[in-house]
């Protein structure tokens, strides 16, 4: 799903299609989120855990904001309490999937014909199995636990990015500037630290908070196929898994959950993209 | 948090809404209601949903059972009170001893490739089954089977080294078909995994893996068991068996007409069902109930007192009907289940909801410290226990829901219990098998009589290990009882000393029982005479029909 | 994922000899890929946890228990899992330059068989959202790029939280709201046609939202080109203008997308034919994976690589066709 970052995606958004408000519920997300995170006892109403037996599958109401489960927990509380673990999962994954991507990414571009050769060719092994299905075997290898979903997802991801850092990298080597500084002289180490280390890594920015979106479906994904967090954890993911039995009488177990992670992946979409238009408006 | 979504999601949130309005109160039932003028129609196809795909037709778990019992014919069957009645076997009989069994077997019976019915197929299948054939056969007969030999071609003698008296009521669970000995020896592995060659109602016709089998209809069938409706070939042509995982699914593609029987009904969808007109049957399943066992060679639970306190110290009954919605039904005894013969309902009753009584015991055992979370400590190691379940395997959601119950009660007296979900390919690989990885196991084993109680607490020795007893500390007397009932041949000294077993259980806790496991189905009302086996629940589709 | 890389498309060819020499080039480095690829999956299955005997054993009794050396001795003798780990590698190779993909240890038939059989329904599910995202987004497009800024932006929205839709999610709702609610598809999607609309559009919907991304930005750049203007001068109405002129000049990013697509919808299969009840190579896999049932993932996973490679060269051919600069060059 790092398609978003196609050479004509919004790496490179020609026009602005700026809409304000868009950036204003970005943000207001994302700290109502961060909230969630550091202090879910401040917004949440009742224990993640506690059980009222006599009240299950009640529907959304005053008492109980996003309805309650089979047990009768409350499904908006275990939404706030999950919070923190979905995003570290998100963001884990995107560290691991960032840094392996940075390390294939500058070997590739950078080294010399034979260890570029090699590290191609992973790149374009790992890249020829689908996401879900690389993250797949490594659940299958490591079992299931929050380490694994975070590697499982990390590693999926990363040779879509090693090839985005490859290509700024290369497209940095061979700009302009570039053979300018080499004609002018300067050394290998100069010209790295002062034009293409920080060309190349402009736009990780924008990637770090697109991916955390994505690692957050991608993990919920795994959830989803059984092979993610263990119950009871509140992590989104399991919670949308776990509802997915009362469907048919209980939409809110799965729909809300849903529109949580969705909401999440969008503002930090959202915010990515603007990210990338500050930095080019900067770069102008 | 927002209440809904971000201001990013106003189309989205609409259309949702708009469409969740629309979805309502749910499906609305395709069936035809209460029909008194229904007529018979022969022939037709029963789309039938099941949960679980197999590997093989034939085997050792109760999901091949269910198939195999389609296609299989046994040597006798189980009757709705429990009684052993004929099938492929018109009469037995038992030498006094108690160690030689004589089968008569009907007369002009033959497999679907042609070849008869006799005793030295039946009496080669014994063999097969015990040489690794099927598993679970092998673990009921090994340590009393001797031999099988073809009398004359109608009678099979059954040599026993020890007596065990309910060895009829064993050969009725689906793990003992008798299957074609020229298809068992000229066949491949494949083709007889695939495709198993018997006497019964219907023939395996093709398998799409993933998706379905097709069973059609053995025209010559002439071997119904007594306990049929009907004798003779079925009414109808086929049997689409279909794999539907998902249990919503599988209700809701009944009730829109998609198909016309489901196994496995979610307790959710029970009243709904009901009050469609569909035919709901369940089946508490005997044997091992879904059941807790104590690991007991190591602590916390090689002390009885924290075991019992850990009994005490739960509301099984409130956590099971509320997830159970009325369905599933609370079992306190931790040896077998509520319809298994010789069924102790003291043991069962041996413990209820006193958290009073779990503090107490806990605090008398050591266990009086507190760390930061409220878990009690001792010498600064928490209370902690393992408990991990075969998701969606051995446990369903429904059950892991119990378990989650399950875990916050025990949390109320000061136990941390770790549930640990084991996907299916670990957990038949072997994880959390071993006495080092958890305190507490939970599951279930079908079985007919009580003797389930000598496939889990048999002692394991060096020589001859059984790695079904989930205790992992021999107990001697435990089984010295069990084997005393194994070979009583009065039943009714059979079923006390059972109860005895049971009670021996409760009184050591060395297992709680949580919930019987069922077998349940759904049948719309356009179907007709599908009635559910009484060796383990499965359906029956041989007296099935179509209604106009 | 990312558009093919400059050196390709900076060496369109120019003459039969050089094509030749490029196809061969590109031939090697597929052989080379799709060899990593299966040297991964065969790692990948052999590092599994447990012990494999164990696993077929259990996995055919359906319990969860430890085995005695004599079980294991026969399984292990069965399926030749007592060799050296580099002997079954080799064999493994050896058997896939063959054709031959092994037996699955749970269904005893050849996995080459197993493949066969649930392929067609999973390639007709992928081509057919593919098929489908590509109508939506031109659709969608067409009708919101570059219009008023509420309008512009209300597409922009919709195609980032459709790109942003989770497939499992989506396919949930579908079935709640179309199948399970209204009752216009069946619940069990089988391998009916009927049953082939909703698992297609759960598919479609994020690719079309991915692919809207990339060409809304080329389309509203290409509606200010000259050609634009000077097609309007001439008469041309606005609808037809974007059709036949913006758009031709916008959708090079979304045919690079749809081979990236094809692999991102056989992935998603997995999930999907889950949701549906749909059968085909997802099912398969997920099952298999579950049961550690080696032959069968391994097989699957050569056979994704493999379709993903073709679909990528076939998209390098589709640039050069649609992209009238490179044909000049």
């Amino acid at each position: 799903m790092t398609s978003l970052l196609t050479h004509n995606g919004i790496l490179s958004p020609r026009r602005v299609t700026a809409v304000p408000l868009g950036l204003i519920a970005s943000v207001a997300t994302v700290v109502l989120f961060a909230i969630a995170v550091a202090s879910p006892g401040l917004i949440a109403t009742h224990g993640p855990f506690a059980l009222h037996l006599q009240e299950s599958l009640h529907a959304p109401s005053l008492t109980y904001w996003f309805g309650t489960d089979e047990s009768g927990r409350d499904l908006y509380s275990r939404v706030v309490y999950g919070t923190s673990q979905s995003l570290l999962i998100g963001l884990g994954a995107t560290g691991v999937s960032l840094s392996l991507a940075v390390l294939l990414g500058s070997i590739a571009a950078l080294s010399n014909r034979f260890a570029a050769g090699v590290v191609n060719r992973v790149i374009e092994v790992l890249f020829s199995f689908p996401t879900l299905l690389l993250a797949l075997l490594l659940v299958a290898i490591l079992g299931p636990s929050i380490l694994t979903q975070i590697f499982a997802v990390g590693i999926g991801t990363a040779p879509g990015y090693a090839r985005i850092i490859r290509g700024q990298i290369l497209s940095a080597k061979n700009s302009g500037y570039v053979e300018a500084a080499i004609s002018l002289g300067h050394s290998r180490p100069r010209i790295l630290r002062q034009h293409i280390i920080p060309n190349a890594l402009r736009p990780l920015v924008a990637i770090i908070a697109l991916s955390v979106g994505q690692s957050i479906v991608w993990a919920s994904s795994l959830s989803f196929l059984g092979l993610g967090v263990a119950p009871p954890s509140p992590e989104w993911g399991a919670l949308l898994d776990s509802g997915r039995a009362y469907i048919t009488q209980a939409w809110w177990l799965t729909v809300i959950p849903g529109l949580v992670i969705v909401a999440l992946a969008l503002a930090a979409t959202t915010l990515g993209k603007y990210i990338q238009k500050a930095l080019e408006r900067g770069e102008r | 948090m927002p209440k809904k979504t971000s201001a990013l999601l106003p189309t989205l949130a609409l259309a949702l809404g708009a469409a969740l309005a629309l979805t309502g109160c749910g499906a609305g039932t395709a069936a035809p209601a209460g029909n008194a003028a229904a007529t018979k129609v022969l022939g037709g196809t029963i789309q039938y949903a099941h949960q679980q795909e197999p590997s093989c037709v034939f085997g050792g778990w109760i999901e091949q059972a269910y198939l195999s019992y389609q296609v299989l014919d046994n040597l006798v069957s189980l009757d709705s009170n429990h009684k052993v009645v004929p099938w492929l076997a018109d009469s037995w009989s038992t030498s006094a001893d108690g160690l030689t069994w004589r089968f008569t077997l009907k007369k002009g019976v033959t497999f679907t490739d042609g070849t008869p019915v006799d005793a030295a197929a039946v009496a080669y299948n014994f063999d097969y089954w015990l040489k690794g054939g099927n598993s679970t056969a092998q673990v009921w007969l090994a340590g009393y089977y001797k031999s099988a030999q073809a009398v004359d071609s109608q009678t099979l003698q059954i040599t026993l080294s020890a007596p065990y008296p309910r060895l009829a009521d064993t050969l009725t669970q689906g793990y003992f078909g008798i299957q074609s000995q020229h298809a068992l020896t000229t066949r491949t592995a494949a083709q007889n995994c695939e495709a198993p060659i018997g006497s019964g109602a219907f023939i395996v016709k093709k398998w799409n893996r993933g998706q379905n089998i097709l069973l059609t209809r053995n025209t010559n069938y002439a071997s119904a068991p007594a306990n049929a409706k009907h004798s003779g070939a079925p009414y109808v042509n086929a049997i689409d068996w279909k794999f539907v995982p998902d249990a919503t699914t599988r209700a809701a593609a009944l009730k829109s007409g998609q198909v016309d029987a489901i196994y496995d009904v979610p307790s959710i969808e029970w009243s709904t069902l009901k009050s469609g007109g569909f035919q709901l049957d369940r089946y508490v399943t005997p044997g091992r109930p879904q059941q807790l066992t104590f690991n007991l060679s190591r602590a916390p639970f090689n002390d009885e007192n924290v075991r019992k306190a850990f009994a005490y110290s739960l509301d099984r009954k409130a956590i099971v009907q509320t997830i159970g919605r009325g369905v599933i039904p609370f079992e306190g005894n931790g040896g077998v289940s509520r319809t298994t013969p010789g069924y102790s309902t003291a043991a069962a009753g041996a413990y209820t909801s006193d958290p009073a009584k779990a503090e107490a015991l806990l605090d008398a055992a050591g266990w009086t410290g507190r760390d930061k979370d409220g878990y009690r400590t001792k010498g600064g190691t928490t209370l902690e226990v393992v408990l991990p379940y075969g998701a969606g395997s051995i446990i369903n959601a429904d059950g892991a829901a119990i378990l989650q119950g399950i875990q916050e009660q025990a949390k109320g007296v000061g136990f941390k219990v770790r549930l640990v979900p084991v996907p299916q390919s670990e957990l038949f690989a072997g994880a959390y098998a071993k006495p080092t990885e958890k305190d507490l196991s939970v599951g279930y084993w079908t079985a007919v009589t009580s003797g389930i109680l000598y496939v889990n607490w048999k002692q394991s020795t060096a020589a001859a290990p059984n790695y079904n007893n989930a205790a992992f500390v021999n107990q001697p007397e435990l089984e010295k009882i069990i084997l005393a009932a194994n070979s009583e041949s009065d039943v009714a000294k059979q079923n006390a000393l059972y109860e005895q077993a049971q009670q021996y259980i409760a009184d050591h806790a060395l297992a709680i029982g949580v919930y019987d496991r069922l077998s349940t189905l759904a049948v719309s009302p356009r179907l007709k005479g599908v009635w559910q086996e009484n060796a383990q629940g499965g359906p029956v589709f041989d007296d099935a029909y179509f209604v106009k | 994922m990312s558009a093919p890389s400059a050196q390709s498309l900076g060496a369109a060819p120019r003459s039969g000899a050089r094509l030749a020499r490029l196809a061969g080039g590109k031939l090697v480095n597929a052989v080379v890929v799709l060899l990593g690829a299966a040297t991964t999956a065969f790692v990948a299955q052999a590092s599994l946890p447990g012990d494999r005997a164990t696993v077929i054993l259990n996995i055919r009794a359906g319990q969860a228990i430890r085995r005695t050396a004599a079980e294991l001795a026969q399984i292990n003798a069965e399926y030749g899992l007592n060799h050296p780990l580099i002997v079954q590698y080799f064999d493994y190779i050896r058997g896939l330059v063959t054709g031959n993909l092994g037996v699955s240890y749970q269904q005893y038939r050849p996995v080459a068989q197993i493949i066969a059989e649930q392929m067609g329904p999973t390639i007709v599910l992928s081509l057919t959202a593919i098929a489908l995202s590509w109508v939506i987004m031109i659709l969608w497009v067409t009708l919101t790029a570059g219009r008023s800024a509420r309008v512009s932006a209300l597409g922009s929205v919709v195609d980032t939280t459709a790109a942003g839709l989770p497939q499992y999610w989506l396919g949930i709702i579908l079935l709640l709201v179309f199948a399970l609610g209204l009752g216009w598809f069946p619940v069990i999607s089988g391998n009916s046609i009927a049953g082939l609309l909703l698992p297609a559009l759960t598919l479609a919907i994020p690719l079309a939202g991915f692919m809207g991304q990339a060409t809304r930005a080329e389309f509203e750049n290409s509606l200010e080109q000259p050609f634009v203007i000077s097609a309007r001068m001439r008469g041309m109405g606005d609808f037809e203008v974007r059709l036949r002129h913006v758009l031709r000049h916008s959708i090079l990013p979304a045919v690079t997308l749809s081979g990236w697509g094809l692999g991102a919808t056989l992935s998603g299969a997995v999930v999907v034919e889950t949701v549906f009840s749909r059968s085909g190579i997802g099912q398969v896999l997920v099952t298999a994976v579950n049961s550690q049932d080696l032959p069968v993932v391994t097989g699957i996973v050569i056979l994704i690589a493999t379709l993903y490679v073709v679909a990528n060269v076939l998209v390098d051919i589709a640039y050069v066709l649609i992209d009238p600069r490179l044909k000049a060059q």
